[in-house]
């Protein structure tokens, strides 16, 4: 049997392609991960306080997600409500590292596969030739990426690794400065989100999109407030082939899928184990209603065919932007923001679990602690989006590689289309290598 | 001709490479520059002769210091960008894995330090570095410039019994705040270097010591400090903050 492996190119972190030949033919295609760095087993035995900012370091564009998911799991072992105010906060970092996040991944690592899987460029774009492809575009994209940083700065004390987070609340009390700075970026990145949008449909809602980016069967998770788009707070849902929909607490994740600790995956304890997707596109399946207009406009430039391909997710990541900078401008004009509560002191411990569930940029993220008796760490397990996704990524690649070297024979080309298909995924290897 | 750069991640949580991206000089950055490998944002796979690389995260694993060797022999000089490529970082927490600063490994030419990069020292070292100066990091500690009321010496008669302060107590008036350690809370600041804009202090936290110390390893200058001050015996079984950014040089056990 013969391996290739090829090291995945323009994606968050370190990923391999691995390729198995047998016959001539290929048997198996793998997105895998050579490093591990074992934060379940050496956050047990740490204080509880420290947590956050510990696992804020599991990820760099993923940090307010994992901090704020580690405070909600401690909250839930207080048993502690936290205030209006820190709720709002929290919606805004989430948002500042979601801008972040989605520009970055469409500016530096999927529109330049986009412009060539449509023709637009006859070779994979490097950023220095984006800006001089479409100047416009791309300054306002990376408009966007400063703005995401911006807001993390205002609120989270700096854009990366975020100060304010802490379990119990969050550390700020807006100025009216800072409220207004950040309603002003908020704007231009409304404006910015707008002219993108307008561009993405213009260049893309026309084209058919190529079959190796289809999922055919699927299993969607996510987070939904009653069906609203909400990914702080929720119950989770799993929707089967868009028809069958179940909706459950939290703490009952472990009915639906699980994970031993030591061993990266996720298993699942459905019939149909291996179409699991979660993210951007999980989230437009879930949500029913995304209570903006323009958004069900924006979506009905597109046809079928692009709802079940995975190169949608690039367009739903820009409709996310828009709801998250939507979100934020009311958010900044809500009086709750500037209502400050006490810190609720974190005292007496009330569940030896605690369980934190958020939608991260990439999807669902859960962290679950479990306290012995004498209420020190002894447990943790960490769910992290893109390993939720790594079954389906490798039954996309398998497929697709085999039908793809059976007609070119073409080892080279396998390599380089394959990774098209990982990097729409938007993976977070750092996250997955938690 | 325009300087070639080398940007490289070993392990890491990519929080130094994102606030690289994510600085507002970085599209001049990339039209003043030549990439020659930065896998995060292109498709070129070997690694060419360069003028500079940048490298974060710190090395955990053996194929890594077969790459790190690589880009030291490609490049003319060589910079650890952040606590994990500089200390050793995070990682440093774990007894089972290997967290070591890339000097271990090669000669450096240099450190930016922080967990994450302060942006605007990040980015003044790099328009240095385009324009082909050395870098130079400041020499103070933290307490030199810090704006807190008190700013204690290191005597023993200093009673730290806390490493966070209670969630309540956190006080965001930085002006009429004290000196950490007046209130028995411990704070990095008297053995760290200076250059982070006291982001944690400002938001009413005492500093942990992200940007590593100015002379001497980190982990030398901690244990000096804490044997130089009257710690709570507590504080002395607490597991996690002395490791976080750096491993000590001797066995753990």
């Amino acid at each position: 049997m013969l391996k290739v492996i090829d090291v995945c190119k323009r994606v968050e972190g370190h990923g391999d392609v691995k390729i198995l030949l047998q016959n001539d033919e290929i048997s198996l295609v793998n997105f895998e991960f050579e490093i591990y760095r074992g934060f379940e087993n050496f956050l047990i035995g740490k204080k509880l306080l420290d947590i956050p900012k510990i696992v804020s370091r599991i990820c760099g564009l993923c940090y307010a997600s994992q901090a704020i998911a580690s405070c909600k799991a401690i909250e839930h072992i207080y048993n502690i409500k936290v205030s209006e105010q820190t709720v709002l906060l929290r919606h805004l970092l989430m948002s500042g590292e979601l801008i972040k996040s989605h520009s970055m991944n469409f500016f530096f690592q999927t529109l330049p596969d986009l412009l060539a899987i449509f023709d637009f460029s006859q070779k994979t774009l490097t950023p220095y030739e984006l800006i001089n492809y479409d100047p416009q575009l791309t300054s306002n994209l990376y408009e966007l990426i400063k703005i995401g940083n911006e807001i993390n700065n205002l609120f989270g004390g700096r854009s990366v690794h975020l100060i304010s987070v802490i379990p119990g609340g969050v550390i700020y009390s807006p100025s009216r400065k800072n409220i207004s700075l950040a309603r002003k970026k908020f704007q231009n990145a409304l404006n910015n989100l707008e002219w993108i949008i307008e561009k993405f449909i213009e260049l893309f809602s026309n084209q058919i999109p190529p079959k190796e980016y289809y999922f055919p069967h699927f299993i969607f998770v996510g987070l939904s407030n009653s069906g609203n788009y909400d990914r702080y707070s929720g119950t989770l849902r799993i929707k089967e082939n868009n028809k069958n929909l179940i909706e459950f607490e939290k703490h009952n994740y472990s009915s639906y899928f699980g994970k031993e600790i030591d061993l990266r995956g996720i298993d699942f304890y459905f019939e149909n184990k291996k179409n699991v997707i979660v993210g951007p596109l999980s989230r437009y399946n879930i949500i029913e209603n995304y209570g903006i207009d323009e958004i069900h406009t924006y979506l009905e430039y597109f046809n079928k065919s692009w709802k079940n391909n995975i190169l949608f997710a690039n367009f739903i990541r820009l409709l996310e932007m828009y709801i998250e900078v939507y979100h934020g401008l009311q958010i900044l004009d809500d009086p709750s923001l500037n209502k400050r509560e006490k810190f609720s002191s974190l005292n007496s411990v009330r569940n030896l679990d605690g369980i934190g569930v958020i939608e991260a940029p990439r999807g669902i993220l859960i962290h679950h602690y479990h306290l012995n008796e004498s209420n020190s760490i002894d447990r943790i397990k960490l769910f992290v989006a893109t390993e939720f996704n790594i079954p389906l990524i490798n039954e996309m690649i398998t497929n697709y590689a085999r039908e793809l070297f059976e007609i070119t024979g073409d080892i080279n080309l396998v390599k380089k289309n394959v990774q098209r298909i990982i990097r729409a995924f938007d993976p977070c290897i750092s996250c997955a290598t938690h | 001709m325009k300087p070639r750069f080398i940007i490289i991640s070993l392990t890491s949580c990519s929080g130094c490479i994102t606030t690289l991206m994510s600085l507002d000089i970085f599209p001049q950055f990339l039209e003043r520059t030549r990439i020659i490998y930065f896998q995060f944002i292109s498709d070129v796979k070997n690694i060419k002769d360069s003028d500079i690389a940048l490298v974060e995260g710190c090395v955990s694993e053996e194929t890594q210091i077969t790459q790190l060797r690589e880009v030291r022999r490609h490049a003319k000089k060589v910079y650890a960008l952040g606590t994990c490529a500089c200390f050793g970082g995070i990682l440093s927490l774990s007894s089972s894995k290997i967290a070591d600063p890339i000097s271990n490994y090669i000669e450096i030419d240099g450190i930016i330090p922080g967990c994450p990069l302060p942006s605007k020292l990040f980015g003044n070292c790099l328009i240095r570095l385009v324009e082909n100066k050395d870098i130079t990091l400041s020499e103070k500690t933290m307490c030199a410039n810090c704006s807190l009321k008190g700013n204690m010496k290191i005597n023993s008669h200093i009673n730290i019994s806390k490493i966070n302060p209670n969630p309540e107590e956190i006080s965001l008036d930085e002006e009429n705040s004290e000196c950490f350690l007046e209130n028995g809370i411990l704070c990095l600041g008297p053995i760290t270097r200076d250059g982070c804009e006291y982001k944690c202090i400002k938001m009413g936290l005492p500093c942990e010591g992200c940007m590593g110390s100015v002379s001497k390893d980190f982990t030398s200058n901690l244990i000096n400090y804490l044997s130089l001050i009257n710690l709570s015996q507590e504080l002395k079984d607490y597991v996690g903050i002395f490791y976080r950014y750096s491993k000590p040089k001797f066995g753990r056990g």
